[in-house]
């Protein structure tokens, strides 16, 4: 499916899932109302019913209702807010661990290459991994964007899946993230929490008049039972909605999972190594309960009804493979097969990577975004140089990395730049730096910013007074020549976004604005930098600017001004502005933004890294190429 | 309508709690990821510190001594790390932990001074492969420990603030963590170096 039509859909989804709460808050307040109205009529016996609601003063009715939708408004909000803290916090609150990315532990070494050559393929950015410490075989994806997203899995299914199973369940958990599921799944919880705050307090004062003399215990009793009422049975509507929501996602995501494997076997027998476990995905966890519908499985064993979370095991599967006989084998705690898989999916990364990735033409590059390419991205960790690997997965050399990077060509530059790190790094720093310096020179730069991306979750792992110094020193050495080049503006685009949302506060947009009228400015700017990067006849520069521009639904007649230098102040504002379009206006830019870096037939580094840059600016994650840029 | 108000400052007051309480359990996890990162690089050191002894055994012979109290510290703090990273909030095994790394951290000087007088060993290949990644593994420690630290102080911090102070105990956090601080920390911090 198409990236942008998913993120709309996402959106008009949230719209009618509030909507629909809405109602239920309401159809609540009327049963609120009438409890207390029955229980009026039951304490004046003499009057009946409809003269009992004549008597009784209008603001009673008001107050009711005000305070019952307070109640919920306010506990929905408080639960947004807690989730506000992203992914880490869900993850968290199922007692999840995070696995360090320098781990010694094989298992878990695979698993975080598994989930970083799907982000790479993805063209996100690696996401935390949380080990969440079950028998059972399941996983989640968590968090509001891309950025604050996090991905957690449980130990069973380390334990018995192979490494083809365990891309298949992490490919259903990116397309999770890429579709805008989880947005929709943590406002979900939130206002299901509303509704069932309602019910706890109501326990509250059923137990609160077990202990209470007074004359009023019968009316608290009853208020406590009403409440209870209310809060549980809108619950039980509200999971109902919640299960049918997350039951379509599903298969949405497993047919996902496919396109980005390029293959339904792994995805199908991790289904199937479910149904013949004996646990199967069971969660004991009881904080995820309010989080069932964000799991890889069904939390809970019986399925295939109304509140079910997760259509039927069985279904899911023939959806995948048609093939299959429809029997479970009964293997009980069958243990993973110590497989080759990783070394043949490499092997047919190669092979295939000629034929199967390369996007053609502008429209297939377009089309890519929001899907992935698990092979090309296979080829270019494989080709990364070892020792860079290693440094982007470790806290400590990942600064080094990054300090490498910003190094310049230019003798003299690089010259004041090693002295500023040398000086003001952290102890043992510069020493990194000055070693990974030769190879850093020697990547290009789609594999510089592939590792950049793979570094992202070791600088996570940062403290905040650490983060704050690495900032610092990144910047010094950014503006150290005077001015900012388009590959460090993309580097500090990429570290902004995903750390300072880390650190601070995840950075969000409305994606309200309907219409380029008011933007042409900005547009004007963002293709006339594109056009000329890496460019030098004014001829193309303005032919290429007007092959992006006519493809903007705006009738606004513009032509190519000639850039004097990259203004990357004016650059970030103007994208600023545009993060708040919608996603089908973002579809049109980012064609147009395509359009107008291809229109000579070649990408030169420069367009590849603004495209990049903009692309992670707008949340549209780019996949690798496939082409070098030149 | 008393009953409303009620309602409703029960309600402002339970939000108010929980979001105490999910702070203090978001920090103090926070906190203990990040000893786990610690422990991922002490352990590295502790596996090599052996291999570094054996290589420096066959041009030492006479050190016996210096050798086996560098080898018996290294697994005083290996069992040290083993108990600390079964509960980090624990006080007192952190600071167990912290006293056994000053030995070894001392055990390991005298080691680097005896070696000095050893020129062939200092020109030994693997020595010097085996010396270079320890410093480095030392480096990381000390930067995990500042990581650490950090999430120690923060957590510390806001748990002995005003509101949470009054409730903090109640919710299962009735003392400060303790920070890991070793004894030849500003050693470390300086620049770790096994010279010879």
């Amino acid at each position: 499916m198409n990236f942008f039509k998913a993120q709309d859909q996402a959106k008009s989804k949230t719209r009618q899932l509030t909507f629909l709460f809405v109602a239920a808050l309401i159809s609540l307040l009327l049963m609120a109302n009438l409890l207390v109205a029955v229980m009026l009529s039951f304490e004046n016996p003499q009057t009946n019913f409809a003269q009992t609601i004549a008597q009784t003063p209008p603001q009673i009715w008001l107050f009711i209702s005000l305070g019952v939708g307070g109640v919920v408004a306010v506990a929905s909000l408080f639960k947004y807010l807690t989730l506000r803290g992203g992914g880490k916090a869900v993850a968290e609150s199922l007692g999840g661990i995070l696995i360090h990315q320098n781990t010694r532990n094989p298992q878990e070494r695979q698993l975080l290459n598994v989930v970083e050559e799907m982000a790479i393929a993805a063209g996100l950015s690696v996401p935390p991994v949380y080990l969440i410490r079950e028998n059972s075989i399941n996983a989640f994806a968590a968090g509001f964007s891309p950025n604050d997203a996090v991905i957690g899995i449980n130990q069973g299914t380390l334990d018995l899946l192979n490494r083809e199973e365990l891309q298949g369940v992490v490919a259903h958990e990116f397309s999770h993230i890429l579709n805008g599921d989880m947005r929709i799944n943590l406002r979900l919880m939130a206002l299901l929490h509303g509704i069932l705050f309602l019910g706890i307090i109501g326990g509250g004062f059923l137990r609160g008049s077990m202990f209470s003399r007074s004359k009023d215990r019968g009316g608290v009793i009853a208020l406590g039972i009403g409440l209870l009422i209310i809060g549980y049975g809108g619950t039980f509507f509200g999971n109902i909605i919640k299960a049918a929501v997350s039951r379509q996602r599903e298969f949405l995501a497993d047919a996902a999972a496919v396109q980005f494997t390029r293959s339904n076997k792994g995805i199908a027998n991790a289904l199937k190594k479910i149904g013949d476990h004996s646990v199967g995905s069971t969660i004991e966890n009881t904080q995820a309960e309010q989080s069932s519908h964000m799991f890889f499985g069904a939390i809970k064993p019986f399925a295939a009804n109304l509140m079910s979370t997760h259509p039927p095991l069985e279904k899911r599967i023939q959806a995948l493979d048609p093939s299959w006989s429809g029997k479970f084998e009964d293997t009980g705690s069958q243990t993973r097969q110590s497989s080759n898989a990783q070394s043949s999916a490499l092997a047919s990364g190669f092979s295939g990577s000629t034929t199967t990735s390369a996007p053609a033409s502008q429209s297939e590059l377009l089309e890519s975004i929001g899907s992935a390419n698990l092979a090309q991205a296979q080829v270019l960790i494989h080709n990364a140089d070892a020792g860079l690997l290693s440094a982007a997965r470790d806290t400590f050399e990942a600064r080094g990395l990054v300090y490498a990077m910003l190094i310049a060509v230019d003798a003299d530059v690089a010259q004041k730049q090693l002295e500023y790190v040398d000086a003001n790094a952290e102890a043992g720093v510069p020493n990194h730096v000055h070693r990974l310096l030769p190879a850093v020179m020697n990547a290009d730069q789609e594999q510089k910013l592939t590792l950049l991306e793979m570094a992202v979750p070791s600088l996570k792992e940062l403290s905040a007074r650490q983060y704050e110094r690495f900032t610092g020193i990144t910047n010094q050495l950014i503006v150290a020549d005077q001015q900012v080049d388009i590959f460090e503006w993309v580097l500090h685009r990429i570290l902004t976004k995903e750390l300072y949302g880390h650190f601070v506060a995840p950075s969000r947009s409305s994606g309200n604005i309907s219409s380029l009228k008011r933007l042409s400015p900005e547009l004007h700017l963002l293709l006339s930098v594109i056009a000329a990067a890496g460019i030098a006849d004014p001829q193309a520069q303005s032919s290429a600017f007007d092959a992006g521009w006519n493809l903007l639904p705006t009738n606004k007649t513009k032509t190519f001004t000639t850039v004097e230098y990259f203004d990357y102040e004016a650059f970030n504002n103007a994208l600023g502005k545009l993060r708040d379009l919608k996603p089908q206006l973002k579809a049109s830019l980012m064609n147009a933004c395509i359009h107008t870096a291809l229109a000579d037939g070649t990408l030169t580094h420069d367009q590849f890294a603004l495209i990049k840059g903009i692309g992670a600016t707008l949340d549209c994650p780019l996949p690798p190429l496939g082409k070098n840029p030149q | 309508m008393e009953m409303i108000i009620l309602l409703v400052v029960v309600a402002v007051l339970a939000f108010w709690l929980v979001a105490i309480y999910n702070q203090l359990v978001a920090l103090k996890n926070r906190q203990e990821n990040g000893f786990s990162q610690i422990e991922v690089q002490l352990k590295r050191r502790y596996d090599l510190i052996p291999n570094l002894v054996e290589t420096a055994k066959a041009y030492m012979a006479h050190e016996r001594e210096t050798l086996e109290a560098v080898i018996n510290a290294r697994n005083d703090a290996s069992a040290g790390l083993a108990a600390a990273a079964g509960d980090p909030s624990n006080g007192a095994a952190i600071q167990e932990l912290a006293g056994a790394e000053g030995i070894l951290g001392s055990a390991m000087s005298r080691l680097n001074v005896v070696m000095e007088a050893y020129p062939d060993l200092k020109a030994n290949q693997n020595m010097m492969q085996l010396t270079e990644e320890l410093t480095s593994t030392e480096n990381k420690v000390a930067f995990a420990r500042q990581a650490f630290n950090d999430q120690v102080t923060e957590y510390n911090t806001y748990r002995s603030s005003f509101p949470p102070v009054m409730v903090a105990a109640t919710f299962g956090h009735p003392n400060d963590a303790q920070l890991l601080e070793f004894e030849d920390s500003a050693a470390i911090q300086a620049a770790p170096k096994i010279s010879f």
